[in-house]
C-alpha cells in the first residue's frame, strides 16, 4: 500500500494506476512517448500540463521551457522537431491564435521528430474571451486531431500522437477541453520510452517556406494528409457498435461520448441505438461513418460547440448518395458545455421517449433559487497591488477629467481583468493578450479623451512591447500602465522573462519593463510602488498629462507570492482594524476598494483579521482615519 | 474497521463539493481521488479552475463506480453534497434528489456585493428549508469552529471531509482517507488535519445518533 502512494508521474510502472488530473495525464502521455523538448505559455485550461512535466524533469532529464508567448513556444517545438527530437507545445485555444502563423506552415513542412500541439479549448468560457472551436483551425492547417473522452484517453492519445506524427511525418494535434483537462480520474500507466535521441539538423528545402519550395510542400502535405485519412478508420479511438434493427445511429465525439453512454443507459436505449465513438474528428474515420449512415434512417451527431463533425458527416452522406436524415445542432446546443442531461434531451426527443428526471421541475427550482443567491464575482485578493493601482488610476483620471475629459481604460488578460467589476470598473475594453496597449493606440486616433491602457508584466513581454513601440513610432498620445506584480499570477505563478529564473530553475536576466520602454524610445517611463498611493496618483496624473506615449510601471510583488515569502521569513501579517470611536460607517472603504477583507456586519464596517493582508490602502483612503494598523481586538475585529 | 470488498461497486456514488475560491475545495477532491485509487475504486470527476477561482463559486465533483463515463455528475444525481459555504449548497441545489444527503458548514463567506448592498444573502433558515425540501437529509456543523479547535482555520475543508465520511455512505475506507491525509502534508499540518477530520466525523456521527435516539424515544 505504501508503495502505491509513492507512485508519481515519473514512475516507470506499466499497468499501475495513478489518480491524476486530465492535464497530468497529457503530461504522462508525453513522458511515455519519450518527449525531449517541451514548450508552453501558460493559459487556462492548459497550464498544468507543463507544471506536471516540470515536476518530473529532475527524474527524466528532458528539456522544458516556459516561453515568452505561444508563437515562440510553437516555434521552439517546431525547430527541435526539425532536428529529429520528439517535441510538444501546449497552449489554450486563444493561444493557438497567437501561434497561428508558424502553425500553418508546420503542416506544409512536415515533422521529422514527433511534433505534437496540445490545444486546450474552453467550452463554457470558464476563463476565456471566446468559445472558439479549434478543430476548425486544425482543418485550416491540414492538422490531424486526436480528441480524448477521458483522462485515460488523454494519456494514451498524447503518447500515440508522437508515434503517429513520426509514422506520417506530420504534425498532430491533441485537442482537449476544460472538462477533460480539469477532470480527475485513475489512469493506467504504460511503459516509458527512454530512448534519448541526439538532435541532428539536416538541411532541406522543405524548411525554407519561400513560394518555389512551399508549393512543393503543399503537394506533399496533401499526400500525407490523405494517408492519415486512410489510416483513421483503423485507430483504436474510433469504435463502431452496430445494433441490429436500430432506427437511430449516434456519432459522439470526444467528451460527448461519456455523456452519450450515460444518457443511453438512463433512457434504456443501449440495445436500440447504434453508436460510433469518434476520437479523430479530423480526419473522420470515413468508412465507419459510411457504415453507420447506411445502417439507419436517422443519425444524431453529439458534439460540443460547433457542428464540425456534423458538417463533415453531411458531406460524406452527400458524396456517397446515402439517404439518411442527419441531426446535430438542431437538437444539441451549440453554446456552453454539454452534459448527460443535454445529451439525454436530444436523444429522447429524436427517439420519442420520456426523460427519467423531471428537468423542467429542476429548471423551475433554479429560477426560484436564483434571486436568493448572493452575487459572487471573482475578486482581486485582499492585499492585491492591482487594487491599489486601480484606485490610484481612478483618482488620477477624476483629477484630470475637467481638463482632458472622461477617461477610457483599455484592459487586458490577467488577474487585473477582475478589476472590471465594480467598484473599481477598471476596464472599458478587454480583448486579448497585449490589446490593452494595442486598442489604446486605435482609440486615441478616434477620440480626444485620455486613453489609459493597462496590462501585467507577463503580458507585457508576451505582446505588450509591439504596441508600445508602435505608440513611439507614431507618437500616439496614450498612457500605458504595466501592473508589475512580478508573477504570472492568474495561471499559477509561472516564471517569465521578468522574474529572473527559467522553468528548469536556472537563473536568467531579469528584464525590466522600464528598461525596455526607455530602450524603445519612451520618454516618460516611471516606476512607482502602488501602496504609496499618493505618489502613484501623482505619477499617473503626470503621465496622462504628458504629450506623447507615457509608461508607468506600478511594481509590487503579488500578494500570494508575498504571503509565501513572508511565511519563509517567519513573519506574520499585522492586520488593520476599525477604530469604532472614529468610524462613522460611511462605507468609503467598501465602496471605493471592494476588498474582500472588509465586510459589513449588521450595518457596521468590520475588517476580517484572517483575510487582511496588511497593505494599508484602506487606511490611506479612510476620510475619518478610523482604520488603524495592529488595532487588534481592542477595536472589535472579527476573526 | 470493517473489511470491505476491494472490487469497484457497480452502483455509482456521486459526490458534489461546493464552496468559494480559497476554501480548499479542489484539495478535497484530490484527497478523495488518491484514497479511492488506493482502495481500488474506479473514479472520475472534474472541477473548474482559473477565472472561477479568487473568491468566486467553486464546484467540484467526484464520481465513484465502474459504470461512470462522464466527469460531470448529472443534475438530480448527486448522492452526497459537501457544502463548505452554506449559500453555495443552494447554488448547486439542482444536483440533489430526495435520496441525497447534505453536510453543510454553517460559516458564511460574505462577498463584496453583499457588503455594498448590491446583493442579498439568504438566512440559514431559508437555506435549510430549501435544502430539506430537495434532499433526504441535511446535516449541519460549524466546521470553521471545529477547524480552529483542531489547530487552524484553514483545515475547515478537512473537517468537512470528516463530516462526509461521518455519513458512513462513502465507498472509501476511513482508514485510507486518514492515511492519504497523513501522507499528503508535512507532519505538523497532517496532525492538525487528522484532528480536523476526526472532529468533522464525530460531529456528524453525533447528529445522526442523537436523531436516532430521538426517533427511538418517540416510537416508545
Amino acid at each position: 500500500m505504501k508503495e502505491v502512494s509513492k507512485l508519481t508521474l515519473a514512475s516507470d510502472a506499466p499497468g499501475r494506476s495513478l489518480f491524476m488530473l486530465g492535464n497530468e495525464a497529457i503530461a504522462r502521455g508525453a513522458i511515455e512517448a519519450g518527449v525531449q523538448v517541451v514548450a508552453a505559455y501558460p493559459g487556462t485550461p492548459s497550464s498544468e500540463i507543463n507544471e506536471a512535466l516540470i515536476g518530473t524533469v529532475k527524474d527524466l532529464g528532458f528539456y522544458v521551457e516556459w516561453l515568452v508567448n505561444e508563437k515562440v513556444a510553437f516555434e521552439v517545438a517546431m525547430g527541435a522537431s526539425m532536428c529529429g527530437k520528439r517535441t510538444m507545445a501546449m497552449m489554450k485555444h486563444v493561444g493557438v491564435n497567437v501561434a497561428l502563423d508558424p502553425l500553418m506552415s508546420a503542416a506544409y513542412m512536415g515533422a521529422v521528430g514527433g511534433l505534437v500541439l496540445v490545444d486546450a479549448d474552453d467550452p463554457g468560457q470558464w476563463s476565456s474571451q471566446t468559445e472558439q472551436d479549434n478543430r476548425y483551425i486544425a482543418e485550416l492547417g491540414y492538422i490531424p486531431v486526436l480528441e480524448p473522452s477521458s483522462p485515460q484517453e488523454a494519456k494514451d492519445m498524447t503518447a500515440d500522437a508522437f508515434h503517429l506524427s513520426e509514422e506520417f511525418g506530420h504534425i498532430f494535434m491533441v485537442r482537449t477541453v476544460t472538462r477533460i483537462s480539469h477532470a480527475r480520474g485513475d489512469v493506467r500507466l504504460g511503459p516509458i520510452n527512454k530512448e534519448n535521441r541526439e538532435g541532428v539538423f539536416t538541411r532541406d528545402h522543405r524548411f525554407v517556406c519561400i513560394p518555389v519550395w512551399s508549393r512543393k510542400n503543399r503537394i506533399l502535405m496533401l499526400e500525407r494528409f490523405a494517408r492519415v485519412k486512410e489510416a483513421a478508420d483503423g485507430l483504436p479511438y474510433n469504435q463502431l457498435r452496430l445494433v441490429d434493427g436500430a432506427k437511430i445511429g449516434i456519432i459522439a465525439c470526444g467528451i460527448s461520448h461519456g455523456y452519450t453512454l450515460e444518457a443511453l443507459r438512463w433512457l434504456e436505449l443501449e440495445d436500440k441505438v447504434s453508436l460510433l465513438k469518434v476520437g479523430t474528428p479530423h480526419p473522420l474515420p470515413e468508412k465507419l461513418v459510411r457504415q453507420l449512415l447506411s445502417s439507419v434512417p436517422e443519425v444524431l451527431v453529439i458534439e460540443e460547440l460547433e457542428p464540425f463533425v456534423e458538417n463533415h458527416v453531411k458531406v460524406i452522406a452527400q458524396e456517397q448518395g446515402i439517404n439518411v436524415k442527419i441531426h446535430g445542432k438542431d437538437l444539441v446546443p451549440i453554446r456552453l458545455e454539454l452534459s448527460t442531461r443535454k445529451a439525454s434531451e436530444a436523444i429522447a426527443k429524436l427517439a420519442g421517449v420520456r426523460l427519467p428526471i423531471d428537468f423542467a421541475g429542476l429548471d423551475k427550482l433554479s429560477e426560484e433559487i436564483a434571486p436568493l443567491l448572493p452575487v459572487r464575482p471573482p475578486t482581486l485578493c485582499a492585499g492585491c497591488p492591482h487594487r491599489a493601482s486601480f484606485y490610484a488610476l481612478n483618482s488620477a483620471t477624476r483629477k484630470v477629467k475637467r481638463d482632458l475629459g472622461e477617461r477610457i481604460y483599455t484592459g487586458d488578460i490577467g488577474c487585473y481583468a477582475l478589476g472590471a467589476y465594480p467598484p473599481l470598473n477598471a476596464d472599458d475594453t478587454a480583448v486579448c493578450m497585449g490589446s490593452g496597449f494595442g486598442t489604446a493606440n486605435g482609440i486615441a486616433r478616434a477620440v480626444k479623451n485620455p486613453v489609459i491602457g493597462h496590462l501585467g508584466d507577463s503580458t507585457f513581454f508576451h505582446s505588450g512591447i509591439a504596441p508600445m513601440v508602435n505608440a513611439v513610432f507614431n507618437n500616439t498620445n496614450i498612457t500605458m500602465l504595466v501592473l508589475d506584480n512580478s508573477a504570472t499570477a492568474m495561471t499559477g505563478f509561472q516564471p517569465h522573462s521578468g522574474t529572473g529564473s527559467t522553468a528548469m530553475g536556472a537563473a536568467s536576466p531579469q528584464l525590466k519593463p522600464e528598461d525596455v520602454a526607455r530602450a524603445c524610445g519612451v520618454k516618460f517611463a516611471e516606476v512607482v510602488d502602488p501602496f504609496d498611493v499618493q505618489k502613484t496618483i501623482d505619477t499617473m496624473q503626470r503621465a496622462i498629462r504628458f504629450e506623447g506615449p507615457a509608461v508607468v510601471i506600478t511594481r509590487r510583488l503579488c500578494e500570494i507570492v508575498e504571503q509565501r515569502e513572508r511565511r519563509k521569513r517567519g513573519e506574520a501579517v499585522v492586520p488593520y482594524g476599525i477604530d469604532r470611536e472614529e468610524c462613522n460607517d460611511c462605507l468609503a472603504c467598501i465602496k471605493l476598494l471592494g476588498c474582500p477583507a472588509i465586510v459589513l456586519e449588521e450595518g457596521k464596517v468590520v475588517i476580517e483579521e484572517a483575510q487582511c493582508a496588511g497593505c494599508g490602502v484602506c487606511a490611506w483612503i479612510c476620510p475619518k482615519d478610523a482604520i488603524k494598523k495592529d488595532a487588534g481586538e481592542e477595536y472589535g475585529n472579527a476573526v | 474497521m470493517r473489511v470491505r470488498n476491494m472490487a469497484t461497486p457497480s452502483k455509482e456514488v456521486n459526490i458534489v463539493i461546493c464552496g468559494v475560491g480559497g476554501q480548499g475545495v479542489v484539495l478535497m477532491s484530490e484527497l478523495l481521488g488518491h484514497a479511492a485509487v488506493q482502495d481500488g475504486l474506479k473514479i472520475l470527476g472534474s472541477e473548474v479552475l482559473g477565472m472561477a477561482q479568487r473568491g468566486g463559486p467553486v464546484f467540484s465533483n467526484i464520481r465513484i463506480g465502474s459504470d461512470v463515463y462522464a466527469p460531470l455528475t448529472p443534475e438530480g444525481k448527486g448522492d452526497l453534497m459537501v457544502a463548505v459555504e452554506p449559500s453555495e449548497a443552494l447554488r448547486n441545489i439542482t444536483f440533489l434528489s430526495k435520496s441525497s444527503l447534505v453536510v453543510l458548514n454553517t460559516r458564511k463567506v460574505i462577498p463584496y456585493t453583499v457588503s455594498s448592498g448590491e446583493s442579498g444573502y439568504p438566512s440559514l433558515e431559508v437555506i435549510m428549508a430549501r435544502l430539506n425540501q430537495a434532499a433526504k437529509k441535511v446535516m449541519v456543523l460549524d466546521a470553521a469552529h471545529l477547524a480552529e479547535e483542531a489547530g487552524h482555520l484553514q483545515s475547515t475543508n478537512v473537517v468537512m471531509l470528516g463530516a462526509l465520511f461521518g455519513t458512513r455512505q462513502m465507498p472509501i475506507q476511513t482508514e485510507t482517507i486518514n492515511r492519504t491525509i497523513a501522507e499528503r502534508f508535512s507532519p505538523k499540518v497532517a496532525d492538525v488535519n487528522i484532528r480536523a477530520f476526526g472532529l468533522g466525523y464525530e460531529a456528524i456521527r453525533k447528529t445522526i445518533s442523537c436523531e436516532e435516539c430521538f426517533k427511538e424515544g418517540a416510537m416508545n
